[in-house]
């Protein structure tokens, strides 16, 4: 195949020379190279924002860069729009499949090729023969799970003989079973000569299935180089900015100093809901409990459905002893609970509005802001206190909070939570997507809030995170929670092991 | 079998059979409508301008948009072509001159659409004023009324006896093979795709500014035929000619089963909708009801259809939500929800 | 917008009485306005007379009270063409209710605004707690309203094309009256509802609630915002602006009709879009909108009367107002060119310092 014969002559399949590209002031790449030889799989690890999709989306002429030059096969190549990129060979599957939702699996899979439907056909079903996949075609796409959707993704990737296959964080969605067969498919890819570029930021999966690995932070790459050369402490040392090792050390040594004789503040009881089942947990006064697991364990939906946003199935939910269960939003928050939503752009930001609607939003209710017209004067002094507190950086109280950067937006966010004056606040994932020096500001507003006497409930699949704040975390494995681990065991292996399920299976088998 | 059962569960099905039953029905209520072929077949016949104009609007409506301008792009090129034929010019140079006043509608709609990215509903919106007013610069207080009796003839020539028009059936094996475009070439498909997920579309490297602007295209030039055979069946042109006609066809898109969101229906169903609407006047007529039920119950129809689309859309999406997630939990201790499924 | 224009104090008190963000447009249509008044006055004086200018304002009444409450439906990212057909149904309602049933007429006025809002609530329903989308539903509701308007007409006895006539004096004075000798008092009524639209929308909790769900509604429900109730109320304020708009057009024509309200569809949208609300939602002002209406009005008034054109070629110029104004905001907010507009800013800057 011409692939392998590539990979002996060592002319790498993707070459990607300094690399700049800035979105107005904000430069998100500062000169990346990487290089992908067939048959390579590069693991490209780094946290949210590090500039990993923004690579992805030049490498893919989604965007256009700066400055810098590709290669293919050592020949230059100008990628200005996908069909540039498809027509080299290059097929992306996006974090969030992109599927046509009303198309059935098969022309999803065939359209966009100029080869004959019957020849398609036979190709389509050979191959997925050979992979040992087994996949309904004549299904609606709106009606696949995230994990078949993105095998429909692979497929299309495959059909079109792309020698270069990006996985954008393929296992974010997936379940434990599904990533195993998804690694089966990326071997099998692999021993075809294909190259393929695997983002991740799942640091065990680098040692599963990478040959090689780039960590990229701050949109530079730390670490480049083949994963024998590597251990997990090295990864892990890439990743974090160079003087955060120190502050992370002496936090983590701070005592609790919860009184867990106190009456909790709030107290699920075999709670349970859609995405989740049987959850009893307790949060004392002044607690950050961590509630650690991966994506889909159930987390979020346990949150959203405590704040009124979906069905309760069973059991209670109390508030301060007081039965909040199946209220809805606005008497939660009343009752004194407020979440900030994982998702800050589609759940929790106004961005065509200005920074004082945005953090005044959740006060609208109650004589906070007047009782029918607007009382400027207290939104003026609920805003200017969480622009001083958080020293938000923001140009007046009418900037656009769109034209904010992650950090501050969420703190804003945030902001609005705090300013209906829970007794309890969710925070999920508050840290996703910002860049360290925000992240720090965020970890100074935690703590400031449990000095302040606010109990937290932090959902998190940062476990270092979890390690430097919380108190007290518990795990949820697959919408039940499956292990509680005191301030003295909490650390990255415990909470790791424990969010993949292991111990519960552990302790099952003994 | 298979191809059957596809037949059956489509979407244009629905409006098919509900066109059927209102069939039926009127013909229980008012024998004498069922007695006389001509009467069904006029239904057919009356509707060929309400077809091309709810195709044209739904080449718009499959790419996510709309078109409001489809009306008064009609009876601008009735009028434009009727004042040729009028004046005795060619009538050949007239169907030009009126399609490419089509194209060129649709070129500026699909500029200002696609490229500009405006609302679609705002820009024709305003194109749809400046062909009305100009509409009325060419036509004024006067009519377009002395066409030429083989023009006005044409389109009511019958076919091999039948109570069928030969230009029914023009328009039928027209929708026909435009269906047979969308749906079985590689780039007919495009148009649903770019309706369906835009940004996905890009990714598989279908250009899907591009397929908008030429479903805008396509759309002025179904208008521009349709106000010709608007122009040859009506006998003549007035100032509100027309009038009004986006919204029948948008009504007849919705009845066929095509998804104002985009990327659902198909252009079939877009011509069943369009017989329905153009036949409900006259089917009222044969059940007894005056004509003033006419507007009321096409609001009732298309009400119903859009709201109870929508709920059972709405109740599939949350089950679908529901059952993905309860299938993430572990039915550990046999717990209630598994009970319930 | 904002990278055409420096930045204001955030402190400015003008211009949070303006609406905030919209100040700047709307200073841009009070420029419109005045250019109209210079550029007709000029080509005819009698474009001057107060007394004129009323007439035409009060002949289009719709256009000026149903677009500032489109607005709030628009700010929702909605939208409401079934207005006019309202407009109709609540003239006959009237109509019929005074005429067939014996109602008093003041009754009658307040049973037809009952009715013009209760169908905006219906399908501010639909639209809000069902998620149809506003422009079929809508759709559907002008020709439901406009049909049931026709059927309603039917009872009356007279010909649905004559209308009702015959009113009691003092229902008909309600148009005829003028303040101080001058301003007819639907002007007045229209003064009032604008400032109760700018108090609601721009000063209330209310208002604020709306804007928020126009923008993210998800967003505004985790809030604690009702979304649906807000966007279902919106549909129930156009509603009610529509039934005033049909008591205040049948007082003044003297005749209920059916079609009373005409096709002001489209010159309504295109005042919200000029009066700077977007058609996704999330931004407007009622203020713009009133501007921009009274502009399509001094437009649709000035062009017959000093350039002789004739009324009905009038939909072009508004036509191309609109399509010049969405696809001029398009270019103004085209990264590139703000980038460009950016770069000239400067220059002119040091040249006018040197």
């Amino acid at each position: 195949m011409e692939a392998n014969q590539n990979a002996g002559s060592g002319v790498p399949l993707l070459s990607v020379r300094g690399i700049y590209k800035s979105f107005g002031l904000n430069a998100v790449l500062k000169g990346i190279d990487l290089d992908v030889m067939p048959g390579e799989v590069l693991a490209l690890i780094g946290g949210n924002g590090a500039g990993k999709s923004t690579l992805m989306k030049i490498i893919m002429g989604i965007y256009s860069h700066d400055s810098g030059r590709l290669a293919m096969n050592g020949e230059a190549v100008a990628l200005n729009r996908p069909s540039d990129a498809l027509a080299r060979g290059i097929y992306m599957v996006p974090q969030e499949p992109l599927l046509f939702p009303n198309m059935n699996v098969e022309e999803n899979i065939t359209i966009g090729f100029d080869r004959g439907k019957a020849e398609l056909h036979k190709e389509l079903a050979d191959t997925m023969a050979d992979i040992g996949w087994n996949l309904d075609l004549g299904r609606k796409a709106s009606s696949l799970s995230i994990a078949e959707q993105q095998l429909v993704e692979i497929l299309r990737g495959i059909l079109r003989h792309a020698r270069l296959l990006i996985l954008d964080e393929p296992t974010s969605a997936l379940t434990f079973d599904e990533v195993k067969s998804l690694f089966k498919v990326v071997r099998d890819l692999r021993e075809k000569g294909i190259g393929i570029i695997y983002i991740t930021h799942r640091l065990a999966e680098v040692f599963d299935i990478a040959t090689h690995v780039a960590i990229m932070r701050d949109g530079a790459i730390t670490i480049q180089g083949p994963v024998a050369g590597f251990t997990r402490e090295d990864l892990v040392k890439g990743l974090l900015p160079p003087d955060a090792e120190g502050g992370v050390q002496a936090r983590a040594a701070v005592e609790s100093s919860v009184d867990y004789g106190a009456d909790p503040v709030l107290e699920l009881e075999s709670f349970s809901g859609y995405g989740f089942s049987d959850v009893s947990l307790k949060v004392w006064p002044g607690e950050i409990l961590g509630v650690a697991g991966v994506v889909g364990a159930g987390r979020t939906e346990m949150a959203t459905t405590i704040f009124g946003m979906d069905k309760v199935l069973g059991g209670r939910v109390l508030l301060n002893g007081k039965d909040i269960t199946g209220k809805r939003t606005r008497q939660v928050i009343a009752a004194g609970l407020n979440y900030v939503p994982e998702d800050r752009h589609l759940n929790g930001l106004f961005k065509i509005c200005d920074v004082a609607a945005n953090t005044t939003s959740a006060s609208l209710f109650g004589g906070a802001l007047g009782k029918v017209l607007l009382n400027r004067r207290a939104e003026y002094d609920i805003t200017e206190k969480y622009v001083k507190n958080f020293r938000t950086k923001v140009t007046g109280h009418d900037q656009l909070t769109g034209s904010l950067s992650g950090g501050n937006q969420q703190k804003i966010v945030i902001g609005r939570s705090l300013a209906t004056n829970p007794g309890i606040v969710i925070l999920d994932e508050p840290t996703r997507g910002i860049d360290a020096a925000a992240r720090g500001d965020v970890y100074n507003i935690i703590h400031q809030l449990r000095e302040q006497g606010l109990s937290i409930l932090l959902i998190s699949s940062d476990m270092e995170e979890l390690v430097e704040l919380a108190d007290r975390v518990v795990t949820m494995y697959q919408g039940r929670i499956n292990a509680e681990f005191q301030k003295a065991d909490i650390n990255q292996d415990n909470l790791t092991s424990a969010a993949f399920g292991i111990v519960e299976q552990e302790a099952k088998g003994a | 079998m298979n191809a059957v059962k596809k037949v059956l569960k489509a979407r244009e099905m629905t409006a098919l059979l509900f066109l059927a039953a209102l069939f039926v029905v009127v013909g229980i209520i008012n024998p004498a409508f069922l007695a006389d072929s001509k009467n069904v077949a006029n239904c057919f016949n009356d509707s060929v301008v309400y077809i091309l104009i709810a195709v044209a609007m739904a080449f718009a409506i499959f790419i996510g948009e709309i078109d409001v301008s489809v009306g008064s792009n009609l009876g601008l090129v009735a009028a434009v072509v009727g004042t040729m034929l009028q004046d005795g010019k060619n009538w050949f140079l007239a169907f030009f001159i009126g399609i490419l006043m089509g194209t060129v509608v649709g070129l500026i709609n699909g500029w200002g659409v696609a490229v500009m990215k405006i609302p679609s509903l705002i820009f024709t919106l305003g194109t749809n004023g400046i062909l009305r007013g100009l509409m009325y610069l060419q036509v004024g207080t006067k009519q377009v009324t002395d066409l030429p009796i083989g023009f006005k003839g044409a389109s009511s020539y019958a076919l091999f006896g039948l109570p069928l028009t030969v230009c029914f059936f023009c328009v039928l094996l027209a929708a026909a093979a435009i269906h047979g475009v969308l749906t079985r070439t590689k780039r007919g498909r495009y148009f649903i795709a770019v309706g369906d997920n835009a940004g996905g579309a890009e990714l598989v490297g279908i250009p899907a500014i591009r397929t908008k602007v030429l479903a805008y295209v396509i759309c002025g030039v179904l208008c521009a035929v349709a106000g010709i055979l608007f122009a040859s069946r009506a006998g003549q042109v007035t100032s509100q000619s027309g009038n009004g006609y986006e919204m029948k066809a948008v009504a007849a898109c919705v009845l066929g089963g095509i998804s104002l969101s985009g990327g659902v229906g198909s252009v079939v169903g877009a011509g069943i909708g369009a017989v329905i609407m153009a036949s409900i006047s006259a089917l009222l007529v044969f059940m007894g009801f005056s004509s003033n039920f006419d507007s009321a119950i096409t609001g009732v129809i298309l009400i119903t259809i859009v709201v109870v689309d929508a709920l059972v859309q709405r109740r599939a999406a949350v089950r679908n939500r529901h059952a993905r997630l309860a299938a993430r939990t572990t039915a550990r201790t046999g717990g209630k929800e598994a009970a319930e499924q | 917008m904002s990278g055409i224009f420096p930045k204001l104090d955030s402190q400015n008190g003008l211009r949070r009485l303006w609406g905030g963000p919209n100040f700047r447009w709307n200073l841009f249509l009070l420029a419109l306005l005045l250019a109209e008044c210079v550029v007709f006055g000029a080509a005819n004086a009698k474009f001057l007379s107060l007394n004129r200018v009323f007439i035409a304002a009060v002949g289009d009444l719709p256009i000026w009270f149903i677009s500032i409450f489109v607005t709030f439906v628009m700010i929702t990212g909605g939208i409401d063409i079934q207005s006019c057909a309202i407009v109709g149904f609540t003239s006959i309602v009237i109509g019929v209710g005074w005429q067939a049933f014996g109602m008093n007429i003041w009754t009658a006025a307040a049973l037809g605004v009952v009715v013009a809002t209760l169908c905006g609530a219906l399908s501010g329903f639909f639209v809000a707690y069902c998620g149809v989308q506003a422009m079929v539903v809508t759709l559907g509701g002008s020709f439901l309203y406009g049909g049931l308007a026709l059927l309603v007409s039917t009872l009356s006895g007279t010909a649905a094309y004559n209308g009702i006539s015959g009113f009691p004096d003092g229902f008909k004075a309600l148009a005829k009256t003028t303040l101080f000798g001058v301003v007819p008092l639907p002007i007045v009524i229209f003064l009032l509802l604008l400032l109760c639209a700018y108090l609601l929308l721009h000063r209330s909790k209310y208002g604020r609630k709306v804007f928020l769900v126009g923008v993210n509604p998800q967003a505004a429900e985790y809030s604690g915002v009702n979304a649906r109730a807000v966007v279902m109320s919106t549909y129930v304020l156009s509603g009610l602006a529509a039934g005033i708009t049909g008591v205040v057009m049948t007082s003044q024509l003297g005749i209920a009709k059916s079609d009373l309200g005409g096709n002001f569809t489209m010159m309504i949208i295109t005042a919200c879009v000029l009066g700077g609300t977007l058609s996704t939602g999330g931004k407007g002002s009622v203020i713009g909108t009133a501007l921009a209406a009274v502009a399509i009005t001094l437009l649709r008034f000035g062009m017959p009367l000093c350039f002789g054109i004739n009324k009905q070629y009038l939909d072009i110029p508004i036509g191309v107002l609109l399509v010049v104004v969405v696809v001029g905001r398009a270019v103004a907010g085209n990264p590139a060119v703000a980038a460009w507009l950016g770069r000239l800013r400067p220059k002119k800057k040091s040249k006018a310092g040197a």
